[in-house]
């Protein structure tokens, strides 16, 4: 099984989407320090507002690819019989996939 | 001085074990070489490789103490005792501690390691300026013992289809030689394949072992960046000052 995402390409994203989290870390720091949020409702509006929910998705697409990468490396390292690695692969997948529709979900209804 | 050394014979061990030696000192045992070579004289069952014992062929790399290194450059003074010595890990054991390097040499093999240049010879010799020949430095002092990719985790997982460091260093070498006329498809034998560059994971044990102080997670780093088409700093391979087992 030659998987997709490898070589040159997979060096690019995980550097790219390393930058991308990095920049939203910094960006969300800065929100926190100067405008402190001290109640849910303050939390929700913030997160809710069309650029802040774009950014955090950007900031869960950077990491599940970069997640992805990452556990993708480990896995065709240790696990060699083709069967569990496919298996294994299958499963990371799956999870990353979850996390991503639950984000989108999330960030769906806070625009509500 | 006291010393656990892995022993393995083929022909009647099932598996390696530790063997303990005790030895004293004498004024010239300087270097741990020389205790090793001694020991050979009380027991000629003790195999290993050496050669030049100055640190320059690179025969006798070995696990001293966990880390490794070069016995003939390892200073006896140096050593927290029992000196444990194993065979370089990650490698086939033939014997004691010779190690199997068919697989090593295969990989330095598969990366074309000589000039290839099939312009005409210039009447004397293929000249270089002094800024292209610095591009060579920290990359051209390497001896082939195998230190670094014997540290090297994603090499041990992967010795088959994983250049490792020792084989990327000399890639490097002849990649960024103003004289090799094959860059493209030294680039593309490297980067077209997700295992043999892309396998590096920037452990940075190579660097930590080598025993000439030189960095060869740069030398891949600097290859990738080639293949990325991001300008690469021009002045060779940064180097730092080599530690020894202790």
């Amino acid at each position: 099984m030659r998987p997709r995402l490898t070589g040159l390409a997979a060096w690019w994203v995980q550097r790219a989407s390393a930058v991308c989290m990095l920049l939203f870390i910094i960006f969300a720091l800065a929100a926190f320090a100067l405008y402190p949020r001290h109640s849910y409702l303050e939390w929700r509006s913030w997160a809710g507002s069309p650029g802040v929910a774009l950014a955090i998705l950007a900031f869960f697409a950077a990491l599940l690819l970069h997640m992805w990468v990452g556990l993708r490396d480990v896995l065709l390292d240790y696990a060699k019989p083709a069967g569990l690695r496919r298996l294994l692969l299958g499963g990371v997948a799956g999870a990353l996939f979850g996390i991503a529709v639950w984000v989108v979900l999330i960030l769906a209804r806070l625009q509500t | 001085m006291k010393l656990s050394i892995s022993r393995y014979n083929p022909e009647h061990d099932e598996q390696p074990y530790l063997q303990h030696y005790e030895i004293d000192l004498v004024a010239s045992d300087h270097m741990l070489l020389d205790v090793l070579l001694r020991l050979k004289q009380q027991d000629n069952t003790l195999s290993f490789r050496r050669s030049c014992r100055e640190g320059v062929c690179g025969s006798d790399a070995m696990n001293i103490n966990g880390r490794n290194g070069l016995a003939c450059i390892t200073r006896t003074s140096a050593l927290r005792e029992p000196v444990v010595i194993r065979p370089l890990p990650g490698f086939p054991i033939i014997r004691d501690l010779f190690v199997d390097m068919t697989q090593f040499f295969k990989q330095y093999e598969s990366i074309t390691p000589y000039l290839v240049n099939d312009d005409s010879p210039p009447e004397k010799e293929r000249l270089q300026t002094p800024a292209e020949r610095d591009k060579l430095n920290g990359a051209y002092e390497c001896i082939l013992c195998a230190c670094c990719s014997s540290q090297c985790p994603s090499y041990w997982w992967n010795p088959d289809k994983f250049v490792g460091p020792a084989g990327l260093i000399q890639a490097y070498r002849f990649i960024f030689d103003s004289r090799d006329r094959a860059t493209a498809q030294r680039l593309d034998d490297l980067g077209g394949d997700p295992y043999r560059l892309f396998r590096c994971r920037t452990i940075m044990n190579c660097a930590e072992v080598c025993p000439k102080g030189l960095e060869p997670v740069r030398a891949i780093e600097a290859i990738r960046l080639k293949i990325a088409q991001v300008p690469v700093h021009p002045g060779g391979l940064d180097m730092h000052p080599p530690k020894s087992p202790t």
